[in-house]
């Protein structure tokens, strides 16, 4: 990534280490994880499950605090921003998307676009506008007012990277996002999140063991047992 | 918008809700309602008595529940004292009717039936007495025996003529009927006492001018301007059934925030996963509590909504089926239990607020 040497990280994360206590022993999720993530590249994380994954990406996104290391979120230290700060964070800079798409049931495509809207302190003139433009550039306009319950599974994943880009988020966090479609949707969903980290510079973060998203990735890097390397091990 | 979708996704959830609290709600202003009756046919007699001062035997503070005998000899003593322009005996006896399904406890007010002082303090048909013989029955004890204006009651043994019904003067627990007092004396055997006398003043005197010289010339008797003589009746009608109204309408109050907490508890337990996505994906903390809160306002105000609807037409069901049952209610009152439903429905917030802390964000990531 030479092209990306003088330009700040979206987010970074040195010797990052995640250890849970419980009563009888430690047990280390992450160990001295570093890694960052620049403005339009897409990274994939490659692990099986219970590698820490799910750990690492809520780490990168401000949810929890590491045990040791540095987190570095948009320039600033993750325990310098206070919980409003951490709030705001993610609704106007950080995308999720999540492998069960986790859209709002009781409410509309439209409806779980606006309401991501709402929780910045970005005031639109035109949040409906703006939502309806996403769904129109993910193809699904004529889901505007459809539940998801109504949707195909590769259609509520569209609506979660519509949620995710409605506040212009620089950094999307994907979580398994082509672990509940099928083959074909699942590449259709890869080449989107592709598309907005080079056609709209966003960084984009993927966590997955489907080995096939790769081929759309500026970086692999591997996941096992807490340690994050870019060598796969065999 | 999702507070309003969520809470209209189970339509008969809500409903349900929204009935139980109008049942609660229906509670408390029947109960207010019954206070404001009983507080009125209480002291309305007092209120509108027309008098300058009250003189009763001296300990007695009212006529509600305390026992007064005073001798004519007092009334001689008081029309003798200048200053002084009426005085008017007024004799409270607790007695039966004697009425063709047995005996009805009223509280017998005899007065002198020319002068008029110390008769109805309104009417709601007919005339006043003005003769012996002849009795004024409250309206709602009336209604309750079917005794029309005209028909005839038994008193030990006389027969008296209803010919007229007052109103204002229902106590809940006992009702006015006004007699002469000619009857009264009949009823109790003797005459020559009354259990107090209205004063009226001539004008330009002094009440404390007054009260001085009957209380220097008359130590065994105690005397009230009609404002301290109202405050007493008034004193004594909040010490006796007040408590006692206050304290169910304040359990249908608790039951009502119970039942709201409940089902909003039960609403943030079935969204969880909702809410841990609001929170992952950056909620502001005010989002998530004003969207229980506002789900609060909704159901309870619901509930009142329904609750006046019903309220009303129920006050004329229990007024036909039970008339002795004085319900009276006022906007101030509706006012004070929409207030009411506002704190409930703040205070039904909370332990839900408190369940909505224990969701993390981070619930979305298994």
């Amino acid at each position: 990534m030479n092209n990306t040497i003088n330009i700040q990280p979206l987010a970074q994360i040195d010797d990052v280490s995640k250890i849970f206590h419980d009563a009888t022993h430690n047990a280390i999720i992450l160990n001295k994880v570093s890694f960052k993530i620049y403005p339009g590249e897409l990274v994939l994380v490659l692990g099986p499950s219970g590698s820490g994954k799910s750990t690492f990406l809520t780490i990168l996104a401000g949810l929890q605090p590491p045990s040791d290391g540095q987190v570095l979120l948009f320039g600033k230290e993750l325990h310098t921003y206070n919980d409003q700060e951490l709030q705001q964070l993610r609704a106007q800079h950080i995308g999720f998307i999540f492998q069960t798409f986790q859209l709002i049931e009781a409410l509309t495509a439209l409806e779980n676009i606006l309401l991501v809207m709402q929780f910045s302190s970005i005031r639109r003139k035109t949040p409906r506008d703006r939502a309806m433009d996403l769904l129109k550039q993910f193809g699904i306009l004529h889901l505007a007012n459809a539940y998801p319950k109504t949707m195909s599974q590769g259609e509520k994943q569209r609506v979660a990277i519509a949620r995710a880009l409605a506040n212009k988020a620089e950094l999307l966090i994907a979580d398994e996002p082509t672990g509940s479609l099928s083959s074909q949707q699942g590449m259709e969903i890869v080449k989107l999140l592709h598309n907005e980290a080079k056609l709209d510079h966003r960084g984009v973060v993927i966590a997955s063991h489907d080995q096939r998203i790769a081929q759309y990735a500026d970086r692999v890097l591997y996941l096992h047992d807490g340690v994050l390397t870019d060598k796969q091990e065999v | 918008m999702y507070a309003i979708k969520t809470l209209f996704e189970q339509p008969f959830r809500f409903l349900l809700t929204a009935l139980g609290i109008a049942f609660c709600i229906v509670l408390v202003l029947f109960l207010l309602g019954i206070y404001r009756g009983v507080a009125i046919g209480s002291v309305e007699y007092v209120r509108k008595s027309n008098a300058d001062l009250w003189v009763l035997q001296k300990h007695a503070t009212n006529i509600l529940r305390s026992t007064s005998i005073l001798r004519s000899g007092h009334r001689q003593a008081l029309e003798e004292i200048q200053g002084i322009d009426k005085v008017d005996p007024v004799v409270f006896i607790l007695g039966a009717l004697e009425l063709p399904i047995g005996p009805k406890t009223v509280y017998f007010t005899g007065y002198d039936e020319e002068s008029g002082h110390g008769g109805p303090p309104s009417l709601h048909s007919g005339r006043n007495i003005t003769a012996d013989r002849e009795i004024v029955l409250d309206h709602s004890f009336a209604a309750k025996y079917k005794i029309k204006i005209g028909d005839t009651v038994h008193v030990k043994n006389d027969t008296l003529t209803v010919v007229g019904l007052s109103k204002g003067t229902n106590m809940f627990v006992i009702q006015y009927a006004f007699i002469s007092l000619t009857e009264a004396y009949r009823i109790i055997g003797f005459a020559g006492i009354a259990s107090c006398y209205l004063v009226k003043l001539k004008s330009g005197v002094t009440q404390d001018s007054i009260k001085n010289i009957v209380q220097r010339n008359l130590p065994d008797v105690v005397i009230y301007d009609q404002n301290t003589f109202l405050k007493n009746n008034i004193m004594e009608l909040e010490s006796g059934i007040l408590p006692l109204l206050f304290f169910i309408a304040f359990l249908s109050c608790i039951l009502l925030t119970s039942i709201l907490s409940l089902i909003l508890s039960i609403n943030v337990l079935e969204r969880r996963k909702d809410f841990a996505i609001m929170k992952a994906i950056g909620a502001p903390r005010g989002f998530i509590s004003r969207t229980v809160l506002f789900q609060a306002f909704l159901m309870a105000f619901s509930g009142l909504a329904i609750a006046l609807i019903f309220f009303f037409p129920l006050i004329k069901l229990a007024d036909y089926l039970s008339p002795e049952v004085s319900i009276m209610t006022s906007i101030d009152q509706i006012a004070i239990v929409a207030g009411g439903v506002l704190i409930i429905s703040l205070l039904s917030s909370i332990f839900p607020n408190l369940k909505l802390r224990k969701i993390y964000p981070m619930e979305v990531f298994k």
